[in-house]
């Protein structure tokens, strides 16, 4: 199937490809917008809002009161000046005075809220918020923090503990992640790998539709100007196919390796000098194994693509059969989610090895547990015999698809196309 | 031997027969047309005889052998639909076609560049095919059919949609080749256009094969007792005469069947008597169109006045 008239249909597809402008802004803008992104995303979490924000806390003895304020002015928040947090001794019977006095400023804005510590919230930890916006999470986070070490720290003194006793109590639980790996040495976890993980997930799924997409169109294009009916006359259309789906796939590798080379760059050389946390884990072994991979996949995808196309006339129509091969990248997608929280659950091990997900799953995974050997092998395997099984049939459909016109056909009608000789 | 035999072709689309049986033989040299109407199979026989479409049953047998990429690679093949690549350049396009036939290099590109010269389109070269009226578009169309210089041309309805400038074009294209010793094989409603140019014939309706030879042994064999006569006045009477078998009127001509070939001369007497002006009197000559509608029993959705 690999002759000259084969090869002729892969070099036109390339430079096809490679002089159309959405290509050309995708395989740019693609990795501008991955740094923008992390970049944003760090301003975002800095930029929560917050800053002058005014509260009271209403609390009901000068005890508590002076400890809180105490407690509160340690804080960063308070100390950079975002918050400024006034703690007033009020009790059940002048709060209401009280908030009814402070209303006049919440409403304007001049007073961000008040919270009130009643006197049951000794026991029952239970704080009153009052604001024109009291959902607000962060202040939440930020006053019970304060609050707790408080109500602790009176809870306890009066039992007679150590210092030490109630820092032990009150100071919270922290666990780093060490990765165990075939190697000798055994590496703390970063939040790196865990980025790399997403970052995959993310050019998979985004290159598996991009490129889909664009073979849809081209095959909808030769269908419509009628032009796949010249070319029949020269080559078969399993050649034709197979040049249009090699060429797609082939540029489609080489755009993704152009996507990671910074990624490669990172991990083989010392330029780029990054904090301990976000040191990638990763071998050039897994990379390579990413784009083989990502060749298999798109080979796979691309063969149901562009037999999609031949079934339809028109971008709407092949819009609507496109959904369950969207399924086919959507899901898998989803499940890269999943494993954030354990890599090694069962569905994530499974689909890392399935036909089809694994394609996407299976290089997120890596980046978050040592794979097994053979399990990169069965996931290419499987997707290999795969594609032996389901081509034949993609083939005939694609043969009757792409000289037929007229009203959109119902898969029923599509399935009697596999009786059909040709 | 023939060039092209067509053997017992039969292809159905689900319920839809669109050939059935049909068999014909195209001989070496000189052009061969593919009559019937709209819908009656000729697309679909062009297509298997590409083999694009594998028949149900039959074959198409090339020079001896069952057709495949060898003749695929010595045809030029200009389909009823047609299109290019339109964002793609025109000396590109041409080239990639070639390529798609085998051949490339330089002379290729030469022959190229000539051809767009001789159709005056030799300043687009390198314009994108989007940017030229349907009309040079379909030049290019014709350049690139004959480009890789074939032995075979195979055009699907060549005339359909297309300006009185590039049908004399195409014809005249079809006439070189023709003098070239290539076999050309067009498909056509058009009876008028396959009367003058075609040398030999198969006749399709309904999918089936009505009629198939030498166009002047077909004319010879049907012209007996026919009459082919442009007149003046009302003719009604014949009708009831005893040596007519059968009129049908074709608008510009009249076609007379009679019950005996000798009694043209008595016909001619009896339109004189009855003082109808005779303008042409064509005595054992019978149109294309007449032995079709002889055959097929009926005109419609047929056309020999050209136009689609």
């Amino acid at each position: 199937m690999l002759n000259n008239r084969t090869l002729a249909v892969i070099k036109r597809e390339i430079r096809e490809k490679l002089l159309s402008k959405s290509f050309i802004i995708a395989t740019l803008l693609i990795p501008v917008m991955m740094f923008g992104m992390i970049a944003l995303q760090t301003v975002f979490i800095k930029m929560e809002g917050d800053e002058n924000t005014f509260l009271q806390v209403a609390v009901p003895d000068a005890n508590f009161a002076e400890k809180l304020q105490k407690e509160f002015d340690q804080r960063d928040f308070v100390k950079d000046g975002s918050y400024q947090i006034r703690v007033v001794v009020s009790d059940t019977s002048t709060f209401e005075e009280l908030l009814k006095n402070a209303k006049p400023d919440m409403l304007s804005g001049k007073l961000s809220g008040i919270v009130q510590v009643p006197p049951t919230a000794t026991i029952d930890k239970k704080l009153k918020y009052y604001s024109t916006n009291p959902n607000s999470r962060s202040v939440e986070g930020k006053i019970t923090s304060a609050v707790n070490s408080v109500l602790i720290d009176n809870y306890f003194s009066s039992k007679e503990l150590s210092q030490g006793d109630l820092n032990y109590a009150m100071s919270r639980v922290n666990m780093d992640g060490f990765r165990i790996t075939e190697d000798e040495k055994i590496e703390e976890e970063g939040v790196g790998n865990r980025i790399l993980s997403f970052l995959f997930a993310f050019l998979l799924y985004f290159s598996l539709l991009f490129t889909g997409q664009s073979m849809i169109t081209s095959v909808l294009e030769e269908k419509s100007s009628r032009i796949v009916e010249v070319i029949l006359a020269s080559v078969s259309t399993s050649e034709l196919m197979a040049g249009k789906i090699l060429g797609s796939a082939l540029i489609g590798v080489v755009q993704m390796a152009i996507w990671l080379s910074p990624v490669l760059v990172i991990i083989s050389t010392s330029i780029f000098v990054l904090p301990p946390e976000l040191i990638l884990s990763i071998t050039a072994g897994h990379l390579l194994y990413f784009l083989v991979n990502f060749l298999v996949g798109l080979v796979l995808f691309l063969g149901l693509y562009a037999t999609l196309g031949a079934i339809f006339d028109n971008p709407q129509d092949a819009q609507s059969g496109n959904l369950p091969i969207m399924m086919l990248i959507i899901i898998p997608f989803f499940i890269t989610f999943s494993m954030v929280n354990n890599p090694n659950n069962t569905l994530a091990t499974v689909s890392s090895m399935f036909p089809f997900s694994s394609i996407i799953v299976m290089p997120s995974r890596m980046t978050l547990v040592d794979v097994p050997l053979w399990q990169f092998a069965v996931s290419i395997f499987l997707n290999i015999a795969v594609m032996f099984l389901i081509f034949p049939f993609a083939g005939k459909i694609y043969r009757v698809g792409i000289l037929r016109t007229g009203k959109k056909p119902s898969w029923a009608e599509v399935a009697k196309w596999l009786r059909y000789k040709n | 031997m023939s060039a092209l035999e067509v053997r017992n072709l039969s292809k159905t689309f689900g319920k839809i027969e669109a050939v059935r049986d049909v068999s014909f033989e195209v001989p070496e040299g000189g052009i061969f047309g593919l009559i019937g109407r709209n819908g009656a199979g000729k697309t679909t026989t062009i297509r298997m005889m590409m083999d694009i479409y594998s028949p149900d049953s039959g074959e198409v047998i090339f020079r001896g052998t069952k057709v495949g990429q060898d003749f695929r690679n010595k045809v030029g093949y200009l389909p009823e639909e047609r299109g290019l690549y339109k964002k793609m350049k025109v000396l590109e396009t041409l080239l990639y076609f070639a390529e798609l036939k085998g051949k490339k290099g330089r002379s290729v590109e030469k022959k190229a560049k000539e051809y767009l010269e001789r159709f005056e389109l030799g300043a687009r070269a390198m314009a994108k095919v989007e940017e030229l009226s349907k009309g040079n578009q379909q030049k290019i169309q014709f350049i690139a059919t004959i480009l890789h210089d074939p032995e075979f041309i195979i055009l699907d309805e060549p005339f359909s949609g297309m300006d009185p400038i590039n049908t004399n074009l195409l014809k005249e294209i079809i006439l070189e080749q023709k003098r070239n010793n290539k076999v050309i094989i067009f498909s056509t409603h058009l009876m008028d256009f396959a009367e003058k140019m075609c040398d030999s014939i198969a006749m399709i309706d309904k999918g089936q094969l009505i009629l198939s030879g030498a166009l002047d042994q077909i004319k010879n064999r049907y012209s007996q007792q026919n009459v082919s006569l442009v007149y003046e006045g009302d003719i009604a009477f014949l009708r009831n005469s005893g040596i007519v078998e059968k009129i049908e009127d074709f608008g510009n001509s009249t076609g007379v069947k009679l019950k005996h070939e000798s009694s043209s001369q008595q016909l001619l007497k009896l339109l004189v008597d009855h003082n109808i002006v005779v303008k042409k009197f064509n005595a054992n000559d019978i149109s294309l169109h007449e032995i079709f509608v002889e055959l097929a029993g009926t005109a419609d959705d047929l056309s020999s006045t050209g136009g689609n």
